[in-house]
């Protein structure tokens, strides 16, 4: 499992973050250090700190460090250079703070390696973006109220793998509606939770989606019958799960 | 004429740096306050104060890469702001550079100074103009080696390297700052000294006047 570093010029703003991701983790959790504040209570970032903190989570699996802002990035870059093993694998991420904390936590603690854990990161301002249509990069999200099953497909499904819609079930159907050309999205049916972008783990993850539940997946586009006949089938095969 | 500098010298120095920082914290404060968070004459103060203090603790240190090292630490680890990585790696490249020795002749010294340059700006990012601390060190280590050139005079090459520095952080003024949390105000950053800049011309005052 990956470890993971946590550097804020606040240690209270490090731990709740933390904390906040943490509630999302059952189980084992990966190893996390946090390097936050400099000196005897200065807001601030300490080099030195930051390298302990790396060697304290190290492991031939890798280490991820979030950054909030300014000097915690020159103080993570300039904490490598500290680092005893140069063949430590460290990557430093771009990922916003607090969510890619928590999409990063959720993926590491399902024993992802360090390229998936860090794409997850980086994408988990996506669901935000998507949620609030700023996302003009973004691909058209499914917004909340708007039936996209009008000109499309919709199909309900039920969830009967162990761990509903977690990180890696998730995570399976959001690369089944990458890989289409359709916009597609998925609804709790037993939350009455607005549809989310199925391309998402992250978002897919925030719909709370348990064992027992029925959600609805729509979808539009060329890709349409294509990406509802592949999720069908991977809730039909329980996403692998026993 | 002065041939080279002592490790009595380089500790003098930044004795001299603490000095001016402290007695300017109020001021360095007050321009932050105006483009950054208003915390870098604290954090000057009181990064060069825990050096100074753990220099007076210990054993001295033996050789000029050795006391930079201990320097770098305790700027990285007591500073707090982003002047903590960036005079940080730039004490530390200077010890590194400087090697296990007690004098340093003006090219070494030259050299060393190079290196805590090329730190600086390996960890800032930043480039001239950018209304950084870098404004103020390039054209302090250009005028150094300038005046060093003429005849190999260290006194005189730092008194020219602060005057250099000087005018350096004076022509961040009018500077739209690019990097760092100024970089933040954008038009808004002009009209106003940087920090940084400022800081570091007080770095070659130091060197200049205990040298002189």
């Amino acid at each position: 499992m990956i470890g993971i570093v946590v550097v804020s010029h606040s240690p209270a703003l490090a731990q709740a973050a933390v904390d906040l991701a943490l509630q999302m983790v059952q189980g084992v959790r990966p190893p996390i250090a946090i390097a936050a504040g400099a000196g005897d209570g200065v807001i601030g970032t300490d080099a030195a700190k930051v390298a302990a903190a790396i060697e304290e989570v190290a492991s031939a699996d890798g280490v991820l460090v979030f950054m909030d802002l300014g000097s915690a990035l020159m103080s993570t870059e300039l904490a490598l250079e500290f680092v005893a093993d140069p063949d430590l694998r460290v990557r430093l991420t771009s990922a916003p703070f607090v969510e890619g904390l928590l999409a990063g936590i959720v993926r590491a603690s399902g024993g992802a390696s360090l390229d998936e854990v860090e794409r997850e990161a980086r994408g988990a301002l996506a669901a935000k973006s998507a949620q609030l249509g700023d996302g003009a990069d973004e691909p058209p999200a499914a917004e909340a109220g708007h039936p996209s099953t009008d000109d499309g497909l919709s199909v309900d499904l039920e969830l009967t793998n162990p761990s509903g819609l977690h990180a890696r079930p998730a995570s399976l159907i959001a690369a089944a509606a990458m890989a289409a050309d359709a916009t597609t999205s998925v609804a709790n049916l037993r939350t009455g939770s607005a549809p989310v972008r199925a391309d998402s783990s992250i978002a897919l993850m925030t719909l709370g989606a348990r064992t027992g539940d029925s959600i609805r997946v729509s979808s539009t586009g060329p890709g349409a019958p294509g990406v509802i006949a592949k999720i069908t089938a991977l809730v039909a095969d329980r996403f692998g799960e026993d | 004429m002065t041939a080279s500098v002592s490790l009595a010298d380089l500790t003098a120095w930044l004795g001299a740096f603490r000095d001016l920082v402290t007695e300017n914290r109020d001021y360095l404060t007050e321009l932050d306050s105006a483009i950054g968070d208003a915390d870098h004459g604290a954090n000057m103060a009181r990064g060069m104060g825990a050096v100074l203090d753990k220099l007076g603790a210990g054993e001295p240190a033996s050789a000029v890469d050795e006391l930079f090292k201990g320097v770098g630490m305790t700027l990285v680890s007591s500073v707090g702001g982003a002047s903590g990585p960036l005079y940080g790696t730039f004490f530390l490249r200077f010890g590194a550079t400087a090697g296990a020795v007690t004098e340093l002749d003006g090219a070494a010294l030259s050299a060393a100074l190079d290196a805590g340059l090329g730190g600086v700006i390996a960890r800032g990012k930043a480039e001239p103009g950018d209304k950084t601390m870098l404004d103020a060190l390039g054209p302090a280590l250009e005028a150094f080696d300038a005046a060093l050139a003429e005849d190999g005079d260290v006194s005189a090459a730092a008194a020219a390297a602060a005057t250099a520095a000087a005018a350096g952080r004076d022509a961040t003024l009018d500077l739209v700052a690019r990097k760092g949390r100024a970089s933040y105000l954008g038009d808004r950053s002009a009209g106003h000294l940087d920090p940084g800049a400022t800081s570091t011309a007080y770095l070659f005052e130091a060197l200049a006047g205990v040298l002189g």
